[in-house]
């Protein structure tokens, strides 16, 4: 039996290594600026999406990218506003998210909490042709947005005030960062699902910088991570029969802890 | 032309007023120090001057521009308080600097020759050449503040504002502070900083805007230096400029 004989194999794979891909690239922004869970805020928020989408009967990743990217606006203005603290402004949108979606899918017709399940954990091998496409042109759309935008945002997730005295126009960079980490979101959704989604924001990124020194490093290293970790999920998944959103996280987890055990070997030696 | 031009410049933080009726101009090639008693309103006053807070009445003209209608912000430098370089991921002390040339630089444009020399220049003014590829949590505090300074100097500003640059400085890193300070001073670039204590930096100040409870107390020559710094025989060695000589007289502040 061999991976590629199946389409939605073949599908689920290129999806991997897109979302591999895309979704460090954007995770490496939220770590330097320290909104780490960033990516759990808006994957908690758009689970509402998915169910406001059953119960409208239209597509739940359209409304889902939708509603993430109105919560990730939402989060940056609340934290630009300084009022509340960022952390709490988070953990409102976590539970508002959460509560909102079990609650309108219970409305929507023929739905149920277990329909949620299929997003809240993936369901890589459920990608449909048309799906893909959608996966592909966000993915590139958002690694588009790091090469573009990157050193801008760069200076920008570094010193908020420097950037604003050297001119940059820093509340549309905060808010690109904001709405480019929710469609992230939402194309990983299907790859992770939402609960596990920031870890691939996340995860290769921690993994990255304990061996890089520079931020291009990390940024190039924390892709490469992903990619390894979603693809080596999904193949895991397809012979160990398990689920590919944990195993994609496990195998990240896994190669964090390797990358630190090297960094520490590696401090001894130089020490 | 004026640098800043502050004219009855007040300020509310919070819905307490905390300048009153401040009026401030720096010259070009001014070197500046805003002095006071913490709470006085010294922070306040330089992030007025570069934007950051509004001015609840009065005006702001900076380079003989409006404030809301300056666009020219690669003139302007800016080091805020800083007790470390943020971030949680590494950057080396080169991309950090480099970050401070983004007022010049154009979108999907690299890098090109002269900001690639800014950026060495910068490095190279600070004393932290040698470090440039090192993860800049790496460094000691004083020599974190350098890099917040270096990123600053790489923009090739014609002014910059430095909040507490000495603060928590060990004093080899005053020493290189003062150094580059002095060199951006000697080129004819302006210089407006916020200092508890001058140490080194007292003999480039040309001129001491004091503040207290939020209002200008005095504005004119640098209060005397006192300690081993008045002293005659005191003489300072900035360790870079051994490398680079520089024909640069040594301000002294006996004769201002």
């Amino acid at each position: 039996m061999d991976i590629f004989d199946f389409a939605f194999m073949q599908r689920a794979l290129v999806a991997a290594v897109l979302v591999g891909a895309a979704a460090p690239a954007i995770g490496t922004f939220l770590v330097q600026r320290r909104l780490a869970l960033m990516g759990d805020g808006i994957g908690h928020i758009a689970l509402t999406g998915v169910a406001l989408g059953f119960l409208l009967e239209t597509a739940p990743v359209l409304t889902a990218v939708v509603v993430a990217i109105a919560g990730a606006v939402t989060i940056e203005l609340i934290r630009e506003r300084g009022r509340t603290s960022g952390d709490v402004a988070l953990a409102l949108l976590f539970y508002g998210g959460i509560a909102g979606g079990v609650l309108l899918i219970g409305l929507s017709p023929g739905g149920s909490s277990t329909t949620l399940v299929g997003y809240l954990f993936g369901s890589l091998s459920s990608v449909r042709p048309g799906d893909l496409a959608v996966i592909a042109a966000l993915s590139v759309a958002v690694v588009g947005v790091v090469l573009v935008f990157g050193r801008e945002l760069y200076a920008v997730c570094m010193d908020e005030e420097v950037a604003r005295v050297s001119g940059l126009p820093v509340r549309f960079l905060n808010i690109l960062v904001a709405v480019t980490a929710a469609v992230t979101v939402t194309v990983a959704m299907r790859v992770v699902g939402l609960l596990l989604v920031s870890a691939l924001m996340v995860v290769p990124v921690a993994t990255a910088q304990q061996l890089t020194r520079s931020f291009r490093a990390t940024l190039l290293g924390a892709c490469l991570v992903g990619v390894l970790a979603s693809v080596g999920g999904l193949v895991t998944a397809f012979y160990g029969d398990v689920a590919p959103g944990a195993a994609t996280v496990v195998l990240a987890l896994a190669g964090f802890l390797v990358a630190a055990l090297l960094a520490q070997a590696r401090r001894r030696v130089a020490a | 032309m004026s640098v800043f031009d502050l004219r009855g410049g007040c300020v509310a933080l919070g819905g307490r007023e905390v300048l009153h009726d401040v009026d401030v101009r720096v010259e070009p090639g001014e070197f500046v120090a805003v002095l006071g008693a913490n709470g006085s309103g010294k922070t306040t006053l330089v992030r007025t001057l570069v934007g950051l807070v509004p001015l609840s009445s009065g005006s702001l003209e900076v380079f003989g521009t409006p404030l809301s209608r300056f666009r020219e912000w690669p003139r302007l430098g800016y080091v805020p308080q800083r007790l470390a370089v943020g971030g949680g991921v590494p950057s080396t002390v080169r991309e950090v600097v480099a970050s401070g040339r983004i007022g010049r630089t154009r979108r999907l444009r690299r890098m090109g020759r002269a900001d690639r020399e800014a950026v060495e220049h910068a490095l190279g003014d600070v004393g932290l050449t040698d470090r440039a590829d090192d993860p800049v949590a790496t460094l000691s505090g004083g020599q974190q503040q350098r890099v917040l300074i270096a990123r600053a100097l790489a923009g090739e500003p014609e002014v910059l504002v430095l909040d507490e640059p000495t603060a928590g400085v060990d004093a080899d890193s005053q020493d290189t502070l003062a150094g580059a300070l002095g060199h951006l001073s000697q080129a004819g670039g302006s210089v407006v900083l916020v200092a508890h204590e001058l140490g080194p930096l007292a003999e480039l100040i040309g001129r001491a805007v004091v503040l207290g409870g939020g209002r200008v107390l005095s504005d004119g020559p640098p209060p005397e230096p006192e300690g081993h710094h008045a002293h005659p025989s005191h003489v300072h060695v900035h360790p870079h400029e051994s490398a680079a000589p520089a024909a640069r007289p040594v301000l002294d502040p006996r004769t201002f």
